[in-house]
């Protein structure tokens, strides 16, 4: 019964700790909906994929928030239409590459500058190279989480709605989906009809402007909320039933060491402005390089962000960038371990 | 009798009337409102009994109220709209999110109502043995140049403790040195019997994260008869011991002799904070 005590405690520490990032995510990405131009922004990024990653990772640097507040920005970023890589190259290294965590780390590994360094470099690295591995799916809808596509849908559907109305056309291909009879006789798209009553944005005052600033403010938190709570409550329970000594005897050598420091970092899903600190109190028994490894990877993958990002792709393709950020990272930190 | 009769039979009709109108209602918003009511209530409550201290780092305590404001503001405008017009479907997407609204919605309000019945625990010893207590004292310290031995020896908390022992690591250095420190009981199964270990957590970000420190502590009969857990404040002179440590091999540790041990409360922010 203490247990389950405990395992709620820390519940609800991760949430507290977590809710006001998610409540400055939730707001960077509502005011993204209403004052940026979706056009603009697509047009400001390179669209070559390795430039384009490049630019999504530092866009970071933009907005100081962890990986909590980082979902909900990503998320209103492919729905403004930017390519899947240059978001998924965000989500990886927002947590990192920002003004507070680069100082955070510079504060506690300002004796090891190489540390500091590194973790900038192998973060940045890491995921340019996953938002260039993303950029080969043309089709950001084959990696979304279903509703979200569907969701997608709808705003892709409207915005050809607009250039077909600017007297463009838009596409003259056959275009699949559902079309209804319309009163006007020609076949239109259901998804259309709906999108019509779907956008509250589009032409508003400044009081409705607030309006539905507000509702999606609700409507984000509400879910993403929702899902912070699975990850929190797993992460949790497993701090409470998987003894941290049990981890950190698993390390025998460099490379079981490096092991076990990312396994941890994926456990305590500790806040990327903090986990330095954390990880100093690590640095007596660790090498430098399983302290790298727990820098570099406990920001862009733990437990309790796994729920968030649940809400943004399809779970195999969360598997997929949590394989290929846990053996880059490996393979990094191992490479960084023999030359050091 | 018959005046229940005629009073279940009107009743009814008043009822369906009123869930006719209520069945209008966009009951989802009301239940946002309620949402962002209950986290606002729930974060501003541990601003105010100080029990945050036990959940996150004082340095959120800030982020943390602010948050409450905004997340009972966001609440309470919502709750006026919907008490103005109780019928708006201003919420036309939510059949498009991942999870149904109201599931999310009430997953929320359960875990806030949960929070604000059920107290967050002090983390206890068996919790500091789970996660190891950092006994050979791998302690953060960003800045060493803080432990200076200036500071009298007596008025050196635990972690000051472990911090001076971290930046220089001679336990013969501080033999003799008089110490009164607080923390709770650990009892440390490599350690012999008649040895206890008083600790404390340290935390960095929040109660997640936090990891236990200690020194150990000489006593005179066996440590039961002071129980896991027990918060105490002791006052005594530093020594050295030859004492076995996780790997079974005898370590020359800094060791507390007491003079005085007196059992204290809880302390109401019983976790020391790094940084």
């Amino acid at each position: 019964m203490s247990q389950l005590h405990n395992a709620f405690t820390l519940f609800l520490s991760l949430l507290v700790e977590a809710m006001p990032f998610l409540l400055l995510g939730v707001i960077v990405s509502s005011s993204l909906l209403l004052l940026v131009d979706e056009r603009k922004l697509i047009a400001k990024i390179p669209s070559n994929p390795f430039l384009g990653a490049l630019v999504g990772s530092c866009v970071g640097f933009l907005f100081p928030v962890c990986e909590c507040g980082n979902v909900p920005v990503a998320r209103r970023l492919l729905l403004k239409g930017v390519s899947p890589s240059v978001a998924i190259a965000f989500l990886l290294a927002a947590p990192t590459i920002n003004p507070v965590v680069i100082w955070s780390t510079w504060v506690a590994f300002g004796e090891q500058p190489q540390i500091v360094i590194l973790r900038i470099i192998f973060s940045l690295g890491i995921a340019t190279i996953i938002g260039c591995i993303f950029s080969i799916q043309k089709d950001p809808r084959a990696l979304l989480q279903p509703t979200l596509a569907k969701r997608f849908n709808l705003l892709v559907a409207r915005g050809a709605q607009k250039s077909e109305n600017n007297g463009s056309l838009s596409s003259v291909l056959l275009q699949s989906g559902t079309f209804l009879l319309g009163t006007s006789g020609q076949p239109q798209r259901m998804e259309q009809l709906f999108s019509e009553t779907l956008s509250p944005v589009v032409g508003i005052t400044d009081n409705s402007k607030f309006q539905s600033f507000l509702n999606n403010v609700v409507l984000e938190l509400r879910e993403l909320g929702g899902m912070l709570i699975f990850g929190s409550a797993i992460a949790a329970i497993i701090q409470v039933f998987v003894p941290r000594e049990f981890v950190l005897s698993l390390s025998h050598d460099t490379i079981t060491s490096i092991v076990a420091m990312m396994l941890l970092a994926a456990i305590v899903s500790i806040c990327s402005t903090v986990d330095s600190f954390f990880a100093l109190s690590f640095a007596a028994t660790f090498t430098s390089s399983s302290l790298l490894a727990f820098l570099v990877f406990g920001p862009t993958i733990d437990i309790k962000a796994m729920g968030l990002m649940a809400s943004i792709f399809k779970p195999k393709i969360i598997i997929y960038i949590f394989a290929i950020v846990a053996q880059l990272t490996f393979l990094l930190t191992l490479i960084y371990s023999y030359l050091s | 009798m018959i005046n229940l009769q005629s009073i279940t039979k009107k009743k009814p009709r008043y009822i369906a009337v009123y869930l006719k109108k209520a069945k209008q209602y966009n009951w989802t918003l009301c239940l946002d409102s309620l949402v962002f009511i209950s986290w606002g209530i729930l974060l501003l409550k541990y601003a105010i009994t100080g029990e945050y201290k036990l959940l996150i780092h004082p340095n959120y305590f800030l982020l943390m109220v602010v948050t409450g404001i905004l997340m009972l503001l966001i609440g309470v405008v919502r709750g006026i709209l919907f008490l103005q017009f109780p019928n708006s479907a201003s919420d036309k997407e939510q059949h498009l999110t991942l999870f149904p609204a109201k599931f999310s919605s009430t997953l929320l309000l359960g875990v806030a109502i949960a929070g604000l019945i059920i107290s967050p625990n002090v983390l206890t010893s068996k919790t500091a043995l789970q996660r190891g207590v950092a006994e050979n004292l791998p302690l953060t310290s960003s800045q060493p140049q803080s432990f200076v031995t200036t500071t009298k020896s007596e008025e050196r908390s635990l972690i000051d403790w472990v911090r001076t022992l971290n930046a220089y690591p001679e336990p013969d250095a501080y033999q003799g040195q008089p110490a009164k420190v607080t923390g709770f009981v650990v009892h440390l199964p490599e350690l012999p019997e008649n040895y206890l270990l008083i600790s404390r957590f340290i935390v960095t970000c929040c109660a997640v994260d936090a990891y236990p420190i200690g020194i150990p502590v000489q006593l005179e009969g066996n440590r039961n008869a002071y129980s896991p857990d027990t918060w105490l404040e002791i006052t005594g002179t530093m020594t050295t011991a030859n004492l076995p440590s996780k790997d079974h091999q005898n370590q020359r540790k800094l060791v507390l002799v007491p003079s005085e041990i007196k059992p204290i409360p809880t302390p109401k922010d019983p976790y020391i904070s790094n940084q």
